[in-house]
């Protein structure tokens, strides 16, 4: 049982940490265009869009770099589901606002995205993901002798 | 317990400032110009040398409203769902996709050496762009671009209009 909670542990932890690793990777290569689908989201001043596309991918790339390598991996958790929670509001809005946009999650030149919906739904499922991560983290801590964090 | 809470909330902060830090690193120089409003049209490859002469200019939102109240030309390259949806009040359309059938009626209506501000859905939009370099290529003197687009000019509460040209 500890084995399979190890396990799945570890798991849930590399899933989560490609997931924003490669969110962030993709979105570094244009920062420009990120900013359009930002600004496509009308939330913010015109220059703060260029602000967040410019801060962003790093902070989602140093997050999953940290959960990938198993150091810090409940602040890096602290940060990606503070993340994530900021995306969902602003979804939610897109879609009280039924504005048709690109949600610019991921690859900023491939326009495969998904709806704000699909997006939402999806990120919901992190957010699950990273309380399953949390959880078992610290089931296994106890038992381990390596510090917490 | 607390303690552990306090402290992994700050160690999430100091991450977070981290990865911000490095972004600014890196594109300080986008985010400064971006506040400076000093946003230029990107050379995309395949055009070419720029020949100054050839490329539209940028211009911010003051001069679209002096360029307007002056008697200018604004023209929005979106497509004809998105202007009847709303446009600054006083374009005309002329949708970047439709642009060969266009044209010609476009050449029809508007002097060669009016000015003309072309726009879209602001940046990341190319198409005002592209649509300033088809217009100086069919012979017009002054094209100009407004990258900031239909979102900065409705989000600065300036007169949009709504329905078909």
């Amino acid at each position: 049982m500890k084995n399979a909670q190890w396990a799945l542990y570890h798991v849930a932890r590399l899933a989560l940490a490609l997931v924003f690793v490669y969110a962030g990777a993709v979105k570094m290569q244009d920062v420009v265009t990120f900013a359009g689908h930002v600004a496509a989201y009308q939330i913010l001043p015109y220059a703060l869009n260029y602000l967040v596309a410019a801060t962003l991918p790093y902070i989602e790339f140093l997050a999953g770099l940290m959960l990938l390598l198993n150091v810090r991996v409940r602040p890096a958790l602290v940060a990606v589901c503070g993340m994530t929670l900021v995306f969902m509001a602003a979804l939610v809005s897109v879609l009280a606002r039924g504005l048709e946009i690109d949600c610019g999650c991921f690859d900023p030149g491939g326009g495969q995205d998904v709806t704000a919906a699909a997006a939402l739904l999806r990120d919901i499922g992190l957010v699950a993901l990273m309380m399953l991560v949390w959880w078992l983290r610290s089931r296994i801590t106890v038992r381990d002798a390596d510090p917490p964090g | 317990m607390f303690d552990d809470l306090k402290r992994i909330g700050l160690e999430a902060c100091v991450l977070i400032a981290f990865g911000a830090l490095f972004g600014l690193a890196l594109h300080h120089q986008l985010v400064l110009d971006a506040f400076a409003g000093r946003l230029v049209a990107e050379q995309r490859p395949g055009q070419g040398e720029p020949a100054s002469t050839a490329l539209p200019m940028p211009v911010l939102i003051d001069e679209v409203q002096q360029t307007l109240a002056a008697g200018g030309l604004i023209v929005d390259a979106r497509g004809p769902e998105l202007y009847a949806m709303g446009h600054i009040d006083g374009a005309v359309s002329l949708p970047l996709v439709d642009i060969d059938n266009q044209l010609p009626g476009f050449l029809g209506r508007a002097a060669k050496d009016q000015v003309i501000i072309t726009y879209c859905s602001g940046f990341g939009c190319p198409d005002s762009f592209d649509l300033g370099v088809r217009l100086i290529e069919s012979g017009y003197r002054d094209v100009r671009v407004f990258e900031g687009g239909y979102p900065e000019w409705r989000d600065a509460g300036l007169p949009v209009a709504e329905g078909a040209r």
